[in-house]
């Protein structure tokens, strides 16, 4: 199938998500679309699936202008997706899963599981798809669920598959057999559309490579070209942020990590044997791809994820094994990744937000009763101080902005004593003038004394606030290396690349 | 602040309409009302009658309007007086400053009716606020009861001890009630609805039994009659009890209880806990709150003011308990739900909303007598209004109210999917 | 590390499940003792009981089959040495599957157990005896009002929607029921009223939890409340007045030819009112439909996982709303079905049994046929808990009636075995 877009544009709001969007993928072809967290690639896979209409452009099938209005119109089209959160019924079989919706029936409306299972086996003869009809999805692991997934979209006769990160999920070894998998299936001529961020895995496999950047198509590139180019169009050359910060001096060594092994909600290793030294007065930013540990990290230090094994130390004192309260008492601060989630209660006010964890401690409370007058006057000074804009103190807090709301996270925290600073992802989805204002405050805190973990998968951002950058990538770190490092060194250390530290 | 500050300021009206809890509130009154009165209308038979003479003169269509409009106000304005009070004879009394005890009857009644309710209602409430859905709050007042009427009846001591003691008794009934939802919820994921639910039976089945077994049983009886309490175990009426009024010092156990879960919502550490951990689990652990400790505190205290709850009603009223105590859905603890969803579980919304509730059904028994309308309308329209309050985008479409932001106040527990 | 390729996720569960596996043994081994000593050991040795089969009206009944006399002793140390080795096995064993089973049969043999004892006569001379047969035919009622609601609620929440208002719909088909029979004289005319009534409040249901997504268990909760007062102010206001509508007429039975002179099995199953005979088709109806066809199996998927059920282009509220009203339909009629064999409506009597159908459903693990297992437990121990009165046992019967609601408890709390809802149950679906 040759399948063209042209100029797709979806805006959310004043957000605009795709802007102008044209690209075209023909019969057989490996189609890459490469980009980071948000550049705008799974909406237009949406768009393209009929799950969001898009508010200009066409798409084109073998020449012909589609309307798609729903993922029923899009499967009858001859367009499947695996999504990355796959659409399997967890209690059902393969066969129920792969029928659902295109159930073949016999007399009174029976599905005829017979004959759908001999198309299973058919498609998994055909392509090299192993896997057992009558299983339980639940019990089979995540690459064989992958599996399903695209045999369900081929017994829909899917002319075009759409990959959205499908390598997110899976170990080394369901990475190189899906990478079969796609080959078999371009070479019977189906298109293969693939999201993904991961260069090698584009370098690997794509015929075409496009690159978006903040929701447009910033360059397309060969497979040919060099996993640092790749990067370089990716994260792109964007206004450098520079934030004033007094030279570094190094102090005593603050937190220590070492030999770190957490698991994820899957059960899976996350975090492989990680070690770290972060000293006072030192900010040590923590690059890497999202999903590369990153998350587990942060959750085992701020006491939210256990610990396999490894210890963490605070100023020698050993925290590994804290409760969240314990580790709040220890004096780890902590900016959480998403603050609608972990971060804030939208409901209630900006004065109670800003004590959302200290709300036992002196002056806020006593013997079990809150001091009102105290947190009112707390938080008076602080959205002085943090000059959080707000109608009053006792707004609630989703009448904020996106970057008060954080400014807010940042108060609280940076507030109270703090042995040690925890960010992650501070500034995502904020306006550039948030995005100094939090830097400053962060490197305020720095110029204290004070030692400082911030975790970004923003380069520019990990330039701008490290002192130190440590590259995570698959639970371990690939490299620990100074700012001054080329932004090509340090997307080849993302992209997996171990080499010798440049400096410690 | 300069950015909200050049906005105009809007102008009373708008900001009196927009303040959707109270709008969305009273247009669900009014709604409940109108249903209400759609049912008098097509069950009374009188009514029916002038409607089927419509087309047989001409004045049938007034006819039928005049007597459908009759019915409803004169069952609406029973229910007013019957509740609140009766003008006329609050004049005569005011005037000739006799007969104040006949006046009083109807609020004191309503008093009576309300005392309880408030305080299972805070309970229902506080358990809202911390995002727990504990239906079994009846059965948590049955325990209750029979905790209390049990020390009240079967211990004798003067009353300075035997009354506190009987409260604290219902209360641990509750308490003890209540422990189970909420351990099983923090520790195996029990669904608390599920198990509230099916407690509640468990505790009608208990209530049955008890009144039939020999220490709890009336002796010399053998109907399902619990013994009396002894007059130094009950909450003596307010104006002694020559004045012939129900209203008990209960009163100012309830004004206690909202005194509390208002400091404990309002001001409490552990409130505050409650609050963040109803509003957003995950962020509730990040800030270091232990969700488990958090369930099995609200519950304890949710089932303590249930069975608090249901001494109060048995010793300011009928001082024993029988077999139909507080027996389905008449039960204050159902009736409890929808006070405190009306209420929007804060204690002083929960005061109004169960005088509301309360006058609403003693009213409905002045109803019943005096217009022949059965008390049970009350609670269609109790229901109908908590139908409404729990469904705000509706009650905004009805009204095509636009000014009125509907957002935050969609109530919203899960169901036991995972 | 060679962990990073191995999912390490299993290394917890078991332990859990053996540790609850290992207390529903214990709880198991315990009723066994019981009737061990209590029941068995504690009668006398000559104490006898005397069960019977024949049915009360014995008019379609050619084969008699007297009375069976047993020594109440022996038959409960058998019982109870039984239920013990059950136990045994389970807590040596720990088999995956089919704890809840061995549960429900430890269950029945210590009725059985507990009816023995309470038939027991101190010598070896009957004085009174245990009617098997009515005991069954006198619970079947209990039972097939019980598979309606349960059913109901299979229908209502494989679809995804909680569906508390059961008893309400069982209010309003009996209360309506009641109306048409009265007036009409004809059950098939009130079964009707009963599936639009229920099937109306299914609507509203329905209408509330899936146009405007408000919480379904309160929408439920209100309705029933609503429906306890609208009944019994339609009771005072037209019923009383209008004592024709009410007459109280009780479903006659329609004995099928031949069948239904088998004993035991014949008077039970084969000499029953319509709403029986339809209990037992729709049970399996509703069986076949949600796990053999294609309508079925669009109903679980919309209730396990919604999004992936609407990316193959299912229609994710229609389904609900056509599964709700179906559900409440069912119900509606199980209300009819309930006036039908306890005659003329009254205010209240339902007492609750749309709450056991929700735990029914719950303990049957939201399926038809555990379901019908979960009804006929709970329906039996609804019925002993009032016959009972009737022998000299000094345990209340009330004690009994706790029996459906404790147990589904334990359920839900993953005491015994575990049951898995369907993952969307209650959850509002929102378009994305």
């Amino acid at each position: 199938m040759r399948l063209e877009l042209r100029g797709i544009t979806k805006r959310f709001g004043s957000l605009i998500a795709n802007d102008q969007i044209s690209l075209t993928v023909e019969p057989g072809q490996i189609h890459s679309l490469l980009g980071e967290n948000g550049a705008g690639k799974s909406t237009l896979m949406n768009v393209l699936f009929g799950l969001l209409s898009p508010d200009e452009g066409d798409i084109l099938i073998n020449g012909v202008a589609t309307r798609i209005s729903d993922s029923g119109d899009a499967v009858r089209c001859g367009i499947g997706m695996v999504h990355q959160h796959f659409m399997l019924v967890p209690v059902f079989s393969v066969t129920e899963n792969v029928v659902l919706g295109f159930e073949p029936t016999k007399s009174f409306n029976r599905i005829d599981y017979n004959a759908a299972t001999e198309d299973i086996r058919r498609l998994s003869r055909q392509f090299n798809l192993e896997v057992d009809p009558d299983a339980i999805i639940e019990n089979l692991p995540v690459g064989t669920q992958q599996r399903v997934e695209i045999i369900k979209a081929l017994s829909h006769d899917a002319e075009l598959l759409i990959l959205d990160e499908p390598t997110a999920v899976l170990t080394p070894q369901e990475i190189d057999a899906l990478m079969e998998v796609m080959r078999s299936l371009a070479s019977a001529g189906k298109s293969i559309l693939f999201i993904t961020h991961k260069l090698k895995e584009v370098k690997a496999i794509a015929d075409v490579i496009t690159v978006l950047r903040h929701g447009r198509i910033v360059g397309t590139a060969e497979p040919t070209a060099s996993e640092s180019e790749l990067a370089t169009l990716m994260v792109g050359r964007e206004v450098k942020l520079t934030v004033e910060k007094s030279p570094y001096k190094p102090g005593d060594e603050v937190l220590h990590i070492r030999d770190l092994v957490v698991l994820d909600d899957r059960g899976l290793v996350a975090v492989n044997g990680v070690s770290l030294t972060v000293r006072a007065g030192e900010v040590l930013a923590l690059a890497g791809v999202q999903g590369n540990g990153q998350t587990e990290l942060v959750e085992a230090l701020v006491g939210m994820r256990p610990v396999l094994s490894g210890t963490i130390t605070l100023h020698g004192r050993d925290v590994t094994h804290l409760t969240p309260r314990k580790a709040l008492d220890a004096g780890i601060g902590h900016i959480p990744e998403d603050r609608h989630r972990d971060g804030l209660i939208l409901s209630m006010s900006v004065a109670d937000n800003l004590v959302l964890n200290t709300p036992r401690r002196a002056p806020f409370a006593s013997r079990g009763t809150r001091n009102l007058a105290a947190v009112s006057e707390n938080a008076v000074r602080l959205v002085k101080e943090f000059d959080i804009r707000t109608t009053s103190i006792e707004a609630p807090t989703s009448s904020l902005s996106g970057g008060n709301q954080q400014k807010v996270i940042v108060a609280r925290e940076l507030s109270r004593s703090l042995e040690f600073l925890v960010a992650s992802q501070p500034t995502r989805g904020l306006d550039v003038g948030s995005i100094e204002y939090v830097h400053h405050q962060i490197v305020e805190h720095r110029n204290r004394g004070n030692g400082s973990l911030i975790v970004s998968s923003e380069l520019d951002e990990v330039l701008a606030l490290g002192d130190r950058i440590a590259v995570m990538f698959e639970g371990k770190i690939s490299g620990i290396v100074d700012p001054s490092t080329s932004r090509e060194s340090i997307g080849l250390l993302m992209a997996g690349h171990t080499m010798e530290a440049t400096s410690v | 602040m300069s950015d909200v500050a050049t906005k105009p300021r809007p102008s009373l009206w708008v900001r009196y309409t927009s303040s959707s809890p109270i709008v969305v509130t009273i247009y669900a009154l009014i709604l409940g009302l109108v249903i209400g009165a759609l049912i008098i209308v097509t069950t009374t038979p009188a009514v029916l009658d002038a409607w089927r003479g419509l087309f047989s003169s001409w004045n049938g269509l007034p006819h039928a309007l005049n007597v459908s409009f009759n019915n409803v106000g004169a069952g609406y304005r029973e229910m007013f007086t019957g509740s609140i009070v009766d003008p006329q004879g609050f004049w005569h009394s005011l005037v000739t400053g006799k007969g104040w005890p006949n006046t009083l009857t109807p609020l004191s009644e309503t008093l009576t009716y309300a005392t309880p309710l408030v305080i299972v209602s805070i309970g229902v409430g506080i358990a809202f606020q911390t995002g727990l859905f504990n239906i079994g709050a009846n059965g948590q007042a049955v325990i209750g009861g029979i905790a209390g009427v049990a020390f009240g009846s079967m211990l004798h001591m003067p009353t300075i001890i035997h009354l506190p003691l009987a409260l604290v008794a219902g209360v641990a009934g509750g308490m003890l009630c209540g422990a189970l939802p909420g351990v099983l919820k923090a520790y195996t994921g029990a669904h608390e609805v599920i198990v509230t639910l099916m407690f509640n039976y468990v505790t009608y089945a208990f209530l049955l039994f008890m009144v039939l077994s020999t220490p709890f049983q009336q002796p010399g009886q053998s109907n399902d009659l619990s013994r009396t309490m002894d007059p130094t175990a009950v909450l003596p009426p307010l104006f002694g009890t020559k004045s012939g009024l129900r209203v008990s010092y209960g009163v100012f156990v309830a004004a206690l209880v909202v005194l509390f879960a208002w400091w404990l919502l309002n001001r409490s550490s552990l409130g505050f806990d409650f609050r963040v951990t109803g509003a957003n689990p995950s962020a509730a652990r990040a800030s270091g709150i232990n969700a488990r400790k958090v369930i099995v505190v609200a519950f304890l205290i949710s089932g303590g003011l249930a069975g608090l709850a249901g001494v109060v009603q048995v010793a300011s009223t009928t001082h024993y308990v029988d077999g139909t105590f507080l027996i389905g859905n008449a039960g204050i603890g159902f009736t409890a739900i929808t006070v405190a969803l009306l209420g929007r579980n804060r204690p002083i919304g929960i005061v109004w909303a169960a005088l509301l509730f309360a006058a609403l059904g003693v009213g409905g028994r002045n109803m019943q007598s005096t217009t022949g309308i059965p008390l049970d309308l009350a609670t269609v329209i109790q229901s109908a209004i908590v139908l409404f309050v729990a469904t705000p985008v509706l009650v905004k479409e009805i009204f095509r109210l636009r000014n009125v932001s509907t957002v935050g106040l969609q109530i919203s527990t899960t169901g036991w999917g995972s | 590390m060679s962990l990073l390729d191995k999912p390490t996720e299993s290394i917890a569960p078991p332990l859990v499940n053996s540790r609850r596996t290992r207390v529903i043994a214990v709880l198991m081994a315990l009723v066994g003792l019981f009737t061990l000593f209590v029941f068995g050991l504690g009668s006398g040795a000559k104490t006898h009981s005397s069960l019977t089969f024949d049915p009360i009206n014995v008019v379609s009944a050619p084969i008699k089959l007297g009375s069976l006399s047993m020594s109440v002793r022996w038959t409960d140390v058998v019982l109870g040495l039984i239920i013990i080795a059950l136990a045994t096995e389970v807590f040596v064993r720990q088999p995956r599957r089919g704890v809840m089973a061995r549960f429900g049969g430890v269950a029945t043999l210590f009725l059985i157990a507990l009816l023995s004892w309470a038939a027991r006569s101190p010598g070896p001379s009957i004085t009174s005896s245990v009617n098997i047969t009515s005991i069954l035919v006198g619970s079947s009622a209990t039972v097939m009002v019980l598979v309606f609601g349960a059913l109901s609620g299979v229908m209502c929440e494989r679809s995804g929607v909680v569906n508390i208002a059961i008893e309400g719909q069982f209010i309003g088909g009996a209360f309506l029921g009641s109306m048409i029979a009265s007036t009409t004289n004809n059950f098939f005319y009130a079964a009707i009223g009963g599936l639009f009534v229920g099937g109306l409040i299914g609507l509203v249901l329905a209408f509330f939890s899936l146009r405007y997504r408000s919480d379904q268990i309160i929408v439920g909760v209100v309705l029933v409340t609503m429906l306890g007062g609208l009944s019994s102010y339609l009771t005072l206001q037209v019923l009383t007045p209008f004592p024709n509508f009410n007459t109280g007429d009780i479903a006659p039975n329609l004995a099928i030819p031949g069948l239904s002179r088998i004993p035991i099995l014949g008077p039970v199953f084969f000499n029953q009112s319509g709403f029986f005979y339809v209990m037992m088709i729709l049970v399996g109806v509703v069986s076949f439909a949600l796990f053999k066809t294609r309508y079925g199996l669009h109903v679980r998927a919309v209730g396990e996982h919604p999004r992936a059920a609407a990316s193959v282009g299912i229609n994710v509220i229609r389904v609900r709303y056509i599964n709700v009203v179906l559900g409440g339909a069912i119900a509606g009629l199980g209300g009819v079905a309930f006036m039908a064999a306890q005659g003329q409506f009254q205010v209240g009597y339902t007492s609750g049994y749309g709450y056991i159908a929700l735990a029914a459903l719950i303990f049957g693990r939201w399926r038809p046929s555990g379901a019908v297992v979960a009804c006929i437990i709970f329906g039996l121990s609804v019925y002993l808990s009032y016959d009972l009165q009737t022998y000299q046992v000094p345990v209340s019967g009330y004690l009994l009636a706790m029996f459906p609601y404790l147990i589904t408890i334990a359920v839900v709390a993953g005491l015994i075995g575990r049951v898995r809802p369907p993952a969307a149950d209650g959850q509002p679906y929102q378009r994305d």
